[in-house]
């Protein structure tokens, strides 16, 4: 296919699915290796970045974030920037400034968030790769609802410089692609040191060794209030596990519960103060009335171009940390985090990895979506949430489709610095299940 | 009445506290910028190890005690020159805390010294219009905060002044000034108010008298003092309320996580810094038992004439210290300076002197001789010329040495006047009090 092929049909499926923000429309593919996306709060010198947020509308940023350039440098080409839930504030990619993606399994059901065009793009694109960020669940859940692959590394693992920041103690960026092997091909490559992000410069060296999971164990927690397609097709993995030689025991993990509102605490506050640089005088949006005094411009700016979703958030994450409160909530969270990672740490004596769905149900439908409360679509995330405040990393593998066709996930979690057993296992998974591509039909 | 002041140090490290943009003069506005300076989505702070240095050097001057292990935090509020909004400072974990240091004798308690970085400049351009400049985001600051153990205004000029000379002689700035901000709070009833960001030694008495003087007036009226902050207005030299608004401002402080934990154990214990003035002059008034106004004009003229004075007095004795150091070698520090000098065949004269080797005169020319520079004949002749003016002015004003001897040693600069008419700059005004001493104290 010529380069203006290719260009043009991905020009139609963006039309139809709506997974980027800003893409390649025209020019050269060059001698490009292979195609990448990124979502769009990673920046990039060549194509506008906001992040989903009209507030950075217009932006271009000067510089491209570590794992852009690590990607080019290793010969792919940068195809677009992927549609997200605004500064990752949602779990169905329905909170963007700019549109919403698509399921590709069935259009009138989202894509899961915030990485919801990321994992749309590497369904419907061949052989595609798409970086997305997961700060609470991003990658995970919409790896299960568009029934890709997806990969969260460690924190840490991946530097974090040019993400725009959701919550700096909880931001992954990672792969989401529909051939593990991809992942185990191209992780290695945006990981490592970089003495732009410190936090990124404690890791030990990521070793692919092909480690073979042993034994996997099953919070008892994890499995209640699970819709019924999701639990059987989820019970139905763990027999094909046991026949691939591996055991699977029931654990308690009592501490995981406690996961979801120290999560919402530590998110809100940073992200709550990450916002706070949005005023509308040194980037993106600037369109505001300049008559007024700073306090006042500042004020009717954040109003006119912030969302509700990230409005909320940024309430919630200035009450939790103001003085009186602060350590009632947020002090009380870092503790919390804490005593969920020696939860997970207590079980990885024993075993390789915890296991659960990723998602309490398939994909919903727009329409229930926008009869959610924001606490029901906060509780969509209660099994990806302890992983992401623990750190540590975790996977998405496709494990079987309802009725309606739609995708199910499971979601496996190792020790930190573990991505070695997590990809393998991947692949090992990969040899045996019968991925489903969703039809493309333009 | 209580005062105790916070203040603010840039330190003069080569790059920014959290980039590498450079600190020094920028050739214009928003020039000495980058990414993480402005603030922009995706950008992140790396720390400059140098601030870490400063930090545990000004934190050892002032008496603290080291944190073990620091971390940073976010303090949030919305300013325009302020490029992300949050300042990323020290709420927590400051470097230092629980620190003295003696103004004259008088303990003056440090509650904690911290590390931050500074904002950018706002500057009015007209009603409606300002303009920011960048260049200054993100320099490091310490941030001393003492307790209200300051009596007077003056005394906290006096503090100041102080703690200036000695962060520079810590932080090795020669002429360098690094622009030092205060907040003061000030109470003479109870409740206290504190006035922001005064520049300048005048302006931090002549702001906290103003203050006295309100609260004072307010009092005396039945009225109560209210907690406020206030700014100061330096064209009128008064204090005004703030808005509102200003000082209820709660900055959500979290931990930044972008940075991490800093384990400086290590570090603090490998740092030694040079003795700070004002304790040299304590510990030099209190070693050789001279007086505090002796120690303080040696310490400052030079610390190193001071380390001078120190290793005389260990050589030969306290006696030869005060009588050659603190007189004759002083006198001529400033001719040694110039010339780069160094001070063996200074404290060689002295050797001789103290064997018994030459006398008192011959020690005070050669001494000259060896400071200036001068040839031998040149000093005595120039030497005995002095000597020859000043006799013929005490001649002519015998109530000199009159009011000399009760007491006022002051009387003798009055020669000064009179030897700068007849020879011009021959000769510096200490070397003529010293002699004109000299020889007032052998009529005595």
């Amino acid at each position: 296919m010529s380069d203006a092929d290719t260009l043009s049909k991905l020009s139609r499926i963006n039309d139809k699915y709506q997974m980027f923000n800003d893409f390649c429309r025209d020019g050269e593919l060059g001698d490009a290796k292979f195609l990448f996306s990124v979502k769009d709060n990673l920046t990039s010198a060549e194509y506008e970045t906001c992040a989903g947020s009209r507030i950075l509308e217009g932006y271009r940023p000067v510089f491209d974030a570590t794992c852009i350039a690590k990607l080019k440098a290793e010969g792919g080409k940068l195809i677009g920037k992927a549609n997200m839930d605004e500064f990752g504030f949602g779990t169905f990619s329905t909170n963007s400034g700019f549109g919403i993606p698509r399921n590709p399994f069935d259009l009138s059901r989202s894509c899961g968030g915030s990485s919801g065009g990321s994992a749309c793009a590497a369904a419907v694109i061949d052989d595609h790769i798409s970086l997305g960020v997961s700060t609470g669940g991003s990658i995970c859940c919409p790896a299960s609802f568009c029934g890709t692959y997806g990969i969260v590394p460690s924190y840490g693992r991946v530097s974090r410089y040019g993400l725009i920041d959701y919550g700096n103690s909880l931001d992954k960026i990672g792969i989401l692609a529909m051939d593990p092997k991809q992942m185990t091909k191209y992780l290695p490559v945006i990981a490592g040191k970089d003495k732009e992000d410190p936090t990124s410069c404690v890791q030990p060296e990521l070793k692919i060794t092909h480690k073979k999971m042993k034994s996997v164990a099953v919070p008892r927690e994890a499995v209640e209030g699970i819709a019924k397609d999701v639990l059987d097709a989820f019970n139905k993995a763990l027999e094909d596990l046991r026949s691939m030689g591996i055991d699977v025991e029931y654990v308690d993990m009592p501490e995981l519960k406690y996961a979801m509102p120290a999560y919402y605490i530590l998110a809100t506050s940073e992200a709550s103060t990450n916002l706070a640089r949005y005023v509308g005088m040194r980037y993106g949006q600037q369109e505001g009335d300049l008559t007024l005094g700073f306090d006042d411009y500042f004020t009717s700016f954040r109003t006119q171009y912030f969302g509700d979703e990230a409005k909320r958030r940024i309430l919630l994450g200035t009450y939790t940390r103001m003085e009186g409160f602060r350590d009632r909530y947020y002090a009380k969270a870092l503790q919390v985090r804490m005593v969920v990672i020696d939860a997970y740490k207590k079980v990885f004596a024993d075993h390789d990895a915890v296991l659960t769905p990723t998602m309490p149900f398939v994909s919903p439908k727009f329409d229930d979506i926008s009869r959610m409360t924001p606490v029901e679509s906060y509780k969509a995330d209660f099994l990806t949430v302890p992983p992401n405040l623990a750190g540590t990393p975790h996977l998405n593998c496709p494990c079987g489709y309802n009725a309606d066709g739609m995708p199910i996930g499971m979601q496996f979690v190792t020790d930190h610095w573990n991505e070695d057993q997590l990809l393998t296992m991947a692949e090992e998974w990969d040899k045996q299940f019968e991925i489903r591509k969703a039809e493309v039909s333009l | 009445m209580k005062i105790g002041l916070e203040i603010h140090v840039q330190l003069p490290t080569k790059s920014k506290m959290f980039c590498s943009c450079p600190t020094t003069d920028a050739p214009a506005p928003n020039t000495h910028v980058c990414p993480t300076c402005l603030g922009m989505p995706g950008s992140r702070p790396v720390l400059n190890r140098e601030v870490l240095v400063c930090g545990i050097k000004l934190a050892k001057m002032l008496g603290c005690t080291i944190a073990d292990e620091i971390w940073f935090s976010r303090k949030t509020y919305f300013y325009p020159d302020m490029s992300k909004s949050v300042q990323i400072t020290q709420y927590d974990h400051p470097i230092g805390t629980g620190g003295v240091v003696y103004l004259n004798g008088k303990p003056i308690r440090i509650t904690r010294i911290h590390l931050e970085e500074d904002p950018g400049k706002t500057k009015r351009t007209g009603d409606m219009h300002a303009l920011v400049d960048y260049n200054r985001s993100g320099i490091p600051l310490a941030e001393i905060v003492t307790e209200p153990d300051l009596s007077t205004p003056a005394e906290a000029r006096a503090f100041l002044a102080q703690l200036i000379q000695d962060i520079k002689h810590t932080l090795d700035l020669e002429n360098g000034e690094r622009s030092i901000r205060c907040d003061c709070n000030i109470s003479v009833g109870k409740e206290r108010c504190e006035i922001k960001n005064v520049t300048g030694l005048k302006n931090v008495e002549t702001a906290l008298t103003y203050e006295m003087v309100r609260q004072i007036k307010v009092l005396k009226a039945g009225g109560k003092i209210e907690r406020a902050t206030m700014n100061f207005d330096e064209s009128r030299g008064v204090t005004y309320g703030a808005r509102k608004k200003e000082f209820e401002a709660d900055y959500g402080y979290i931990d930044e996580p972008d940075l991490g934990i800093f384990h400086i154990k290590a570090l603090a214990d490998s740092i030694t810094i040079k003795e700070a003035p004002a304790k040299m002059i304590t510990r030099m008034a209190d070693q050789y038992g001279i007086d505090q106004k002796m120690a303080k004009q040696l310490v400052s003229t030079s610390t190193d004439l001071a380390q001078f004075f120190e290793t005389v007095s260990k050589q030969y004795g306290t006696e030869n210290a005060i009588k050659w150091v603190a007189g004759p070698v002083t006198a001529h520090w400033k001719a040694l300076e110039s010339r780069n000098g160094g001070t063996d065949e200074v404290l060689a004269v002295i050797g001789k002197f103290a064997s018994g080797e030459i006398n008192d005169t011959e020690c005070g020319i050669e001494i000259k001789c060896a400071m200036t520079g001068e040839s031998a004949e040149n000093a005595q002749e120039s030497s005995a010329g002095l000597e020859t003016l000043i006799n013929e002015y005490l001649d002519a004003n015998p109530k000199v040495i009159e009011d000399y001897g009760k007491g006022n040693v002051k009387a003798a600069n009055s020669v000064i006047g009179y030897v700068k008419k007849n020879t011009g700059s021959q000769y510096s005004s200490s070397e003529v009090v010293e002699t004109a001493k000299k020889l007032i104290e052998s009529r005595l």
